[in-house]
């Protein structure tokens, strides 16, 4: 064999044919003719067995129409930069398989809600990274630093891991009933982040944190939808993490 | 490829509205209102079942509910203060339950305050005509017939 | 146009971004550009771990750690800069301990450390425990810890703003200015994505730390944001490229997407089998088997398959074994790269073995550096104020092949070098005026590419080059594979120049910035391949089945790259002709080859060598 003739990529796994889908966008082209209007506009793309939404825009964006606007990076759910909402719910346009979202009905692609749209698939990102800065997501310690590392026992370190996952992708807030009226709601992953700091066992700030989120706009808003556990692609279990930093306001409370 | 633009959807509202947090407030209203909404459904769930008991399952049950067994209730010390605890703490629960609700559902700040004022004013209007009937509930009015009135009348 | 003042300009929020800017924020007036929400940077990908001879489970010292740095970039390595590197892993584990970085711990409380590809004890003896981590997510934790304390020093971040051009006050592109003259980096052009203005940066130092170029390939576990946007931006200005020949291929991406799965995998006892079930690595690499550095289980795996042992229907791929571990322990080590193979494949690792191959994952070449951080513009002079960390950089601490988790090292150690070496050059520095017209020539590119009117796509040229990048320039190499790729790059070049974008809109026109993005890929595959075709010899990451020994007589040195104007005295050859006959230290890297209106240009740089005598390398 020439080393010309090197294979490239293998192909996919398990057979599964191409088909067509019809995706259905949501489009917000504010400098085009439609100007301020948001409208719906529909593609068939074929795409293969295991695409996932992310292939089938881009297909759409690389052969059809190159004004359709998204982000987008690492395409394996760990940068959080495409989340959006399919089928009417938030989730990661890299992870969700074409084939897993029913895709002999068109498929319906939105930006995720209660942000500002710029352009298609693209929001305002500020408001949401504003509050995540909001509630100090940083260690905050006291005293002179160790100089070596410092102690954490493995279970101290698993009390918070599971908010340790959050790529701030939006998907929670963005799908929170609450969030969507007038956004001022924190939002559940500025809570989530905060939860992250205020279990760690090395960290000193809970006090502060928890101050800040007992605001009107805080914690307490949180109703219990359970619509982030479901939208979070890291599979946080984000309600039960702003349970339990009520909790910890509560018995600091009283 | 087919490509078809479809009837525009009612528009977003001003995609580009800018962000802005409003005034915070740190106080701990919100989480005693929470703890508060949770204590009173405990409570509230004791008095109205023990209301509902004793109204309808107790003796001859609903047949017995007549003038003369509400007027004698509202006689007793007891229920005086049975029906005063039901009352400010349902009227207290609700309001503040419809309360989060405006704040949930309307997004306009005018709106927000109109629905308020209209709630604050049904509450206290509503609760002060029941706290004003249980303690000034006549139960022996003059001229009706005996056979009307509890038994306390005679 | 804005235009903005900064003492420190750093390009790119990335690992190596965010560590020099905790540095410099602190004592100067500093801005971070960055093209994506500094959390969406490809770091937060990395899994496996970060090593440092922390000796927290087991022995283990930084001497050690300096060889297998050295032996597992085939002696490619600067052996100063593996010191500096192993030697300082230990205070940027700690430090990002202190910065609030959740590791994974032992029983007593300390940061647990785990088994990696490559990193031995006592030079070579067997594998050692030397990776810190967090999980199979350490690098993610990285990423959110770093923007976690740039929240906390309140650093500035312009996020989504594309930087397109580097200023420095000599044209460095004609290759005339003579060594030794005193060149000064004096700003940047950056394009406001969500607006489309125009943004030129002035300022005393700039820090380049942009990251890799893995779209050049098809198969690649990069972002496709990873375009080489900064080594292409220096290469244009005339500065070289270092050593861009080695690219590394990791053994085990997801097979038919090359997403990442960790060589931790791997390092918690995962076993690589072909299609008769075979632990095949045991021939390869006897001693420590399927943890031998990447480049060469990669090789191995695909020979494995070319040899027809692949699995699958189609015999393409090699399967990762973790069926053999509990489930309790993948959960606990492994959980995200099981929910890769869950999401993606459909496969059950604990029941199933997964589907590899080797995927584009690691440029070791990039601008060439010394350790300060300093961005070299020829084998021994620094441009003043100009400064490169992390994979865009070559400093050159992973020679021909990087080992595993020695990335994130990099980042960490040479991302907070370059932080204070970029703030202490601006406290006595002075700004230097910029030309009037210093963002002209962005404008002039951005119009030109946004009015040009129907072309070719994007998206097909792109395609294409990643397509004989992928056929020609992959794991295994040879001379025609190589001219033929270079041949496809020289068309594609030409096709480049008929590229339009649908999209004529300013605001956040991703369509104009992917044609920008091509442009970059176009010339680091250029370089890459120019690199390869003239290294006749095989050597980490590169290797040439026609040259299957490494040739320390001729090719011990870095290749430079640079790109430098057609003069009318070439030879009308281009490389595809090159001789085969040959080869002396003397015309070792003395290739020109010519494009259609530029030329590429060999040159050299020694390596470093202080302790280790290169070897033979056996694992």
């Amino acid at each position: 064999m020439t080393a010309t003739l090197e294979t490239s990529a293998p192909a996919a796994i398990g057979e599964i044919p191409s088909f067509d889908v019809t995706i259905r966008l949501r489009r917000y082209l504010p400098e085009s003719e439609h100007g301020e209007e948001s409208y719906w506009e529909e593609f068939v793309v074929p795409v293969h067995g295991t695409d996932r939404v992310l292939d089938a825009l881009h297909k759409i964006k690389w052969e059809h129409d190159g004004s359709l606007t998204f982000r987008r990076s690492c395409a394996h759910g760990v940068c959080g930069s495409d989340a959006m909402r399919i089928n009417g719910r938030n989730r990661l346009a890299c992870k969700t398989l074409l084939k897993d979202v029913n895709p002999d009905k068109p498929i319906t692609v939105e930006p995720i809600k209660g942000l500002p749209v710029i352009k298609d698939l693209v929001v305002d990102m500020e408001p949401f990274f504003a509050s995540y800065r909001e509630i100090m997501p940083f260690l905050i310690t006291t005293g002179n630093e160790p100089s070596g590392e410092r102690i954490q026992s493995a279970e101290q370190r698993e009390r918070f891991d599971d908010t340790t996952k959050c790529i701030l992708c939006a998907a929670c807030t963005s799908s929170c009933p609450v969030f969507w009226t007038d956004g001022q709601y924190f939002g559940p992953a500025a809570i989530v982040n905060a939860h992250r700091f205020i279990f760690d066992s090395r960290d000193e700030g809970a006090e502060q944190r928890l101050e800040i989120l007992n605001d009107k706009e805080g914690v307490w808003r949180c109703r219990t939808t359970f619509n982030c556990t479901e939208a979070c692609p890291r599979g946080i279990e984000v309600t039960k993490a702003i349970q339990e930093v009520k909790r910890a306001m509560i018995t600091r409370a009283f | 490829m087919t490509t078809t633009n479809l009837p525009t959807q009612p528009t977003l509202p001003n995609p580009r509205d800018a962000y802005k947090r409003l005034k915070t407030t740190r106080s701990n209203f919100e989480l005693y209102g929470w703890v508060f909404m949770r204590a009173s459904g405990v409570i509230l769930l004791v008095l109205i079942f023990g209301h509902l008991f004793v109204n309808l399952m107790v003796g001859d049950g609903v047949h017995a509910i007549d003038f003369a067994f509400v007027g004698g209730k509202l006689t007793n010390p007891f229920w005086q203060v049975w029906d005063l605890m039901m009352l400010w703490l349902a009227m207290m629960h609700g309001t503040n339950g419809v309360r989060t609700i405006i704040n949930d559902y309307a997004e306009r700040p005018l709106v927000r305050l109109w629905l308020k004022i209209a709630l604050y004013v049904a509450f206290v209007v509503v609760t002060v005509l029941g706290t004003l009937v249980i303690f000034t509930f006549d139960a022996c009015p003059s001229g009706a017939p005996a056979d009307l009135l509890p038994s306390i009348c005679s | 146009m804005q235009t903005h003042q900064y003492d420190v300009v750093i390009v790119g929020a990335g690992g190596a971004g965010m560590r020099a800017a905790l540095e410099s924020s602190g004592q100067v007036r500093t801005a971070v550009i960055s093209k994506l929400y500094p959390t969406r940077s490809h770091t937060g990908a990395a899994q496996g771990g970060m090593c440092a001879a922390l000796a927290n489970v087991e022995e283990d010292n930084w001497e050690w750690h300096t060889f297998d740095t050295v032996k597992g970039g085939d002696y490619l390595v600067d052996q100063d800069a593996a010191e500096v590197m192993a030697k300082e892993a230990i205070d940027a584990v700690l430090d990002l301990e202190r910065m609030g970085l959740p590791f994974n711990r032992t029983p007593e409380g300390k940061i647990d450390q785990r088994r990696f590809g490559g990193h031995t004890r006592n030079h070579g003896e067997a594998a050692v425990r030397r990776s810190c981590y967090a999980a199979d997510r350490t690098g993610h934790m990285i990423l959110q810890t770093l923007y976690q304390n740039c929240v906390k020093q309140d650093v500035e971040f312009f996020n989504e703003f594309y930087v397109l051009d580097l200023i420095v006050d000599h044209d460095l592109s004609a290759g005339n200015v003579p060594d030794g003259e005193t060149v000064n980096a004096t700003g940047v052009v950056a394009y406001d994505l969500a607006t489309g203005e125009i943004h030129v940066f002035q300022a005393k130092a700039i820090i380049f730390a942009t990251g890799g170029a893995g779209k050049i390939f098809k198969t690649t576990s990069n972002a496709h944001t990873l375009t080489g946007d900064g080594m292409a931006l220096a290469y244009r200005r005339g500065l070289p490229l270092e050593d861009m020949e080695f690219f590394q291929f990791h053994p085990t991406g997801l097979a038919g997407l090359g997403i990442l799965l960790s060589e931790a995998a791997r390092g918690e006892g995962g076993i690589l089998r072909n299609g008769d079930g075979e632990r095949f690595m045991e021939r390869y690499a006897p001693t420590i088997k399927d943890l031998a550095p990447r480049d060469i289980v990669a090789r191995s795996m695909a020979n494995e398959v070319r040899e027809g042992r692949g699995a699958g229907p189609n015999k393409d791929y090699v399967l990762l074994d973790l069926t053999h571990l509990e489930p309790a322990h993948i959960d606990a080590k492994l959980p995200d790269i099981t929910e890769f193979a869950r999401t993606y494949l459909g496969i059950e690792p604990y029941t199933e073995p997964i589907p590899v191959y080797p995927t584009a994952h690691y440029a070791m070449g990039g601008i060439p550096t010394n350790i300060e951080g300093e961005v070299l513009r020829n084998e021994t002079d620094v441009v003043n104020g100009l400064y490169a960390a992390g994979e865009v950089a070559c400093v050159s601490v992973h020679g021909s092949n990087r080992l595993g988790t020695n990335s994130l090292l990099d980042i960490n150690v040479f991302g907070k070098r370059a932080g204070r070496a970029a703030a202490a050059y601006a406290k006595t520095a002075q700004f230097r005026d910029l030309p009037e017209d210093a963002a002209a020539r962005t404008i002039a590119q951005l119009e030109e590419m946004r009015e040009r009117p129907d072309g070719e796509r994007v998206s097909d040229v792109r395609t294409d080059l990643q397509v004989t990048m992928d056929m020609n320039a992959q794991v295994f190499r040879t001379h025609e594979s190589l001219t033929q790729a270079a041949k496809d790059i020289r068309e594609l070049q030409a096709r480049f120049k008929n590229v339009s974008v649908q999209d004529k809109g300013r605001m956040f026109n991703t369509d104009l910035l992917e044609a920008l993005e091509l442009g970059f890929l176009l010339d680091i595959a250029e370089t890459v391949v120019v690199g390869a075709l003239n290294r006749k010899e095989s050597r980490g990451g590169h290797f040439r089945e026609d040259f299957p020994d490494r040739d320390d007589a001729n090719y011990m040195r870095h290749t430079m790259a640079y790109r430098r104007p057609l003069d009318g005295t070439e030879a009308a050859t281009a490389l595809a002709e090159a001789e085969q006959g040959d080869i002396a230290p003397e015309n070792a890297f003395t290739h020109v080859s010519d494009f259609e209106n530029y030329k590429v240009v060999l040159g050299s740089k020694p390596v470093t060598m202080t302790r280790y005598e290169p070897m033979e390398r056996k694992y």
